[in-house]
């Protein structure tokens, strides 16, 4: 026992010295702020994606339009400190409590979609979010031009705070998401996911669980949102669209979904290729196509179901192996 | 094997000694020592299902005693499936009641129903096949723990508390028909026989009034239909009461209580095994549908 | 009363387009169950195509048109051959599918852009006389000609898949597989030929247009995706609700910006997409079901 605990220890203190050392190391090494700003950026996409998970991984709705939630609890903040003046730590939690709601709302009469045509409402539902904030009644959302945010005044010009800022809230954020699956509600999201029917016959109110799903994730991805306005200090209607989206889901299918560390690993890889195919300017996006197809094609589980996939095997063999040998003694 | 053959005989000597003590009791009191001894928990009454145009089941009304094994049978298409499913909550009745326990179920959704106290397992083996066994029986749980989102996201102690008693009883019902070893498999690993006994206690999980079995022994060799045989008087003698759906003759004849026979959607017969197997309704009724013999 | 008449023509040009691109989900989605992204991404290709041909090549616009037809047609099955059916065999979760028409959608949009920029180009004028009055309406030739080649393709794909041989094949494949598979019908050509169908159609759709809006490289994938709406108003899946639907999209679309605002006409396509999902998603048609539990 306490060998196994010892165990669990040591990565633990390993993987918390390189977290507070990253920033440091990136700046050395680099000599600007650059690669700070992407590893803050990397936090935020790993709320929003771990959010995303939770809707696809575990409870089985697939969204294509979680970009709108995102910015939608961005402009929230934004413009309620800007005309307002209310203070951001009463704005930000304002952000993501509207996406939640209206991931609710949405997934109100729409979890009783299937799947494709869920993906349709969604995609809808982002349409209609960015040519709001486009044209918007009275130009108060500035339109197409997009709005300047003011970043956290305890966090302004230093990139390196905001790591550690943005660290402290992904920590949250992903022993949020652990408790939740491990609990009578996430093995309710799983077991919707598995069997519907079965769900709905064991007693699971499953509307009520993919709502519930639905405004859990929204408020993931809302609150990424508000941080990545912070940040950067802008937001325009252009991030509500697909691409933001199917960024999103990309991330959380290549780390593997459905698994903690696998929405991790998908924002880290998926986010280091695109600053290095960044160079490559108008054949970026060629580029992050064929990408997408060849990580499809090849890998459909993830890395995280590929090393599970390759785990099992071998433990198979060493199975069959034993049969055989107990067979041979025999 | 030896082992099972013997829990069988005791089994079935102990379904002997009920039997012979219904007699008494039917003998002695009649029909009011009955109901005290097994009131009715779960009644339809008239119950009627209509697809566009297609009668599927008919004014059906039958009673399910408490403690009792209550069985249905009847021909493919008879109706057997489509009256539990209403009862189950997937098909809403077209018109006719059903009563648990006086309560008015008709209407309500699946998981109001289990709520109430009526789990079900299926024909076709609907388990959640990457969750694991343990988990599985856990889900079967859902509406008798009381933690709710908020308490799951803080992952507050009574929460904690909850889960890991629930995962401790979870495996004493997986010990009960022998999955323990299982216990953290992907459930869509076991074999089918063992997948069929993991729906049954992932049924009973949650602790219901009535369970409906959708022909638990199919696809079962023999050895697991006789396994399945004591389990189910297992499963009485604990205090449960069972609706079956059954096309094995030799396991309904053998557990049943009482019996229900439906015919093109309609009641035909009902009675104790003996009564069924003596009535010539429903003998013609099986020579005339199908080869399955009484 | 003119306001009108120019109204309705543009509504029906649009709306006629938008009906070919539904149609093009509704065979889709009946032969294999899946939903396209690539579709609006194929009058794309059609409409570059079809510059290729008639304007770069200066073949003539009967030859070019064929030509783009067939080209698409390829495309169309080489799709479900090389990615479509290889994730299929694999078992994968539909969202791959899904994910995997969105990556060939920025494939074939960045590709398009790196042939011929991102600079919107011209399609030359299919006929001399630039204008045509039809009962007191003056409207550009080419939109007359657009609402005339999408009726008689309608009509051809109606004939086709109720009066020939190969298209009761793609009905009944497209039904149950495996009946049709019993009775000696080639499941397999027949979705593959359904997917080059749609495509095929698509492109002659961007040739249609692209004399009236110009080329650019992500005009399939705007009328894409309010082509779904076309689809879903219609009742999924089934091809004359997919007409329809796209017919009374267009118009509606049309005179709103005509009669009310310009701003929201963008919207307007998504607003009745998201309201037909959510409270008639069986379409006018009635088509099937596409709800869960």
């Amino acid at each position: 026992m306490k060998t196994n605990s010892k165990k669990k220890i040591l990565p633990l203190i390993i993987g918390a010295v390189i977290l507070l050392a990253l920033p440091f190391v990136a700046q050395m090494i680099t000599g600007n702020d650059y690669w700070v700003l992407i590893l803050c950026t990397m936090l935020i996409y790993v709320i929003a994606v771990s959010g995303l998970d939770i809707l696809f991984g575990y409870s089985g709705q697939i969204s294509l339009g979680h970009a709108s939630f995102y910015v939608i609890a961005a402009y929230t903040t934004g413009l309620l400190n800007n005309y307002f003046n209310i203070p951001l730590f009463i704005t930000i939690p304002c952000g993501a409590i509207l996406a939640a709601l209206l991931g609710a709302a949405l997934a109100y009469p729409a979890s009783r979609l299937k799947f494709h045509f869920l993906s349709l409402a969604t995609v809808a539902f982002g349409e209609i979010t960015y040519y709001f904030l486009y044209t918007s009644p009275g130009g108060f959302t500035n339109d197409y031009k997009g709005i300047n945010i003011r970043s956290i005044p305890f966090l302004e010009g230093s990139y390196t705070k905001w790591y550690f800022w943005l660290l402290l809230w992904a920590i949250i954020f992903v022993v949020a998401k652990i408790f939740i699956v491990n609990s009578r509600t996430g093995r309710a999201f799983i077991a919707i996911r598995e069997n519907t029917h079965a769900a709905d016959g064991m007693g699971v109110n499953v509307q009520k669980y993919k709502i519930l799903a639905f405004a859990i994730s929204a408020f993931y991805v809302g609150f990424a949102g508000t941080m990545y306005a912070h940040l950067y200090k802008y937001i325009s209607p252009e991030t509500a669209r697909q691409k933001q989206s199917v960024l999103f889901l990309t991330m959380m299918l290549f780390g593997g979904s459905g698994s903690i560390v696998g929405s991790m690993i998908g924002v880290v890889i998926i986010e280091i290729l695109l600053e290095l195919i960044r160079p490559l300017q108008e054949y970026q996006m060629l580029l992050y196509g064929i990408l997408l197809l060849i990580v499809i094609i090849a890998l459909p589980g993830g890395i995280v179901g590929g090393v599970r996939d390759v785990m099992a095997d071998r433990a198979k063999r060493k199975l069959q192996k034993e049969g055989e040998g107990g067979a041979q003694n025999g | 094997m030896a082992d099972i053959v013997k829990d069988e005989i005791l089994a079935q000597e102990e379904t002997d000694k009920a039997i012979a003590k219904e007699a008494e009791l039917q003998a002695a009191g009649g029909k009011a020592e009955d109901d005290k001894a097994h009131p009715v928990v779960l009644e339809t009454r008239g119950v009627t299902i209509q697809f566009g145009g297609l009668t599927a089941v008919d004014h059906a009304s039958i009673k399910v005693r408490k403690g009792l094994i209550t069985a249905l049978i009847g021909p493919n298409g008879a109706g057997k499936t489509t009256l539990f499913n209403a009862v189950s909550g997937v098909y809403i009745p077209t018109s006719g009641e059903v009563l648990l326990n006086g309560e008015h179920l008709e209407g309500k959704r699946g998981f109001q129903i289990n709520e109430a106290g009526i789990s079900r397992t299926y024909q076709v083996i609907n388990l959640f096949r990457s969750m694991t066994v343990l988990e599985n029986v856990m889900v079967g749980m859902h509406t008798r723990l009381k933690s709710n989102f908020w308490s799951d996201l803080f992952n507050s102690k009574k929460k904690r508390e909850e889960d890991a008693e629930a995962r401790e009883k979870a495996f004493e019902w997986l010990k009960f028909v022998g999955l323990d070893e299982y216990a953290n498999s992907p459930a869509g690993s076991l074999s089918y026989g063992k997948q069929r006994l993991l729906e049954i206690v992932r049924g009973l999980a949650s602790d219901p009034q009535v369970i409906l079995l959708d022909e638990p022994a199919a696809g079962m060799n023999s050895t697991e239909k006789l396994e399945l045989d004591a389990l189910l008087k297992q499963i009485l003698n604990m205090g449960y009461t069972i609706l079956i759906v059954e096309h094995d003759m030799k396991l309904i004849m053998n557990i049943s209580d009482y019996i229900y026979v439906l015919y093109h959607g309609a009641l035909l017969a009902e009675g104790t095994p003996e009564e069924i197997q003596a009535n010539p309704d429903v003998i013609a009724a099986y020579l005339g549908g199908e080869d399955d013999v009484i | 009363m003119a306001v009108f008449k120019i109204l309705l023509i543009n509504g029906l040009v649009i709306g006629a387009i938008y009906g070919l691109i539904a149609l093009g989900y509704s065979l889709v989605y009946r032969a294999s169950g899946l939903m396209s992204f690539v579709q609006g991404d194929m009058v794309t290709i059609g409409a570059y195509l079809g510059i290729t041909f008639y304007r770069v090549l200066g073949l003539p616009f009967a030859i070019s048109f064929i030509l783009t037809f067939a080209c698409a047609f390829g495309i169309g099955m080489l799709l479900e051959r090389g990615v479509i059916r290889v994730l299929l065999s694999r078992n994968v979760i539909p969202i791959y599918i899904v994910l995997a028409t969105i990556a060939i959608q920025y494939i074939i949009q960045n590709t398009a852009q790196a042939f011929y920029g991102s600079v919107t180009q011209r399609f030359p004028a299919i006929f001399s006389k630039p204008t045509l009055t039809i009962l007191g309406v003056t409207a550009q030739t080419e939109a007359y000609f657009c609402l005339l080649i999408s009726v008689i393709l309608m009509i051809l794909l109606h004939f086709f898949m109720t009066k020939t041989k190969f298209g009761t094949a793609m009905r009944g494949s497209a039904m149950d597989a495996m009946a049709a598979e019993s009775v000696g019908i080639n499941t397999s050509l027949s979705t593959g030929v359904t997917w080059g169908l749609s495509a095929g159609i698509a492109s002659l759709a961007g040739m249609l247009l692209g004399p009236m809006y110009g080329v650019y490289t992500t005009l399939g994938a705007t009328i894409g995706r309010k082509g779904f709406a076309g689809a879903v108003v219609g009742g999924y899946g089934n091809m004359y609700g997919a007409m329809v639907g796209g017919l009374l999209l267009g118009l509606v679309e049309t005179f709103i910006s005509g009669y009310w605002s310009g701003t929201y006409k963008n919207m307007v396509a998504y607003i009745i997409l998201l309201l037909f999902l959510l409270i008639k998603p069986t379409g006018i048609f009635n088509e099937s079901a596409i709800q869960d539990v």
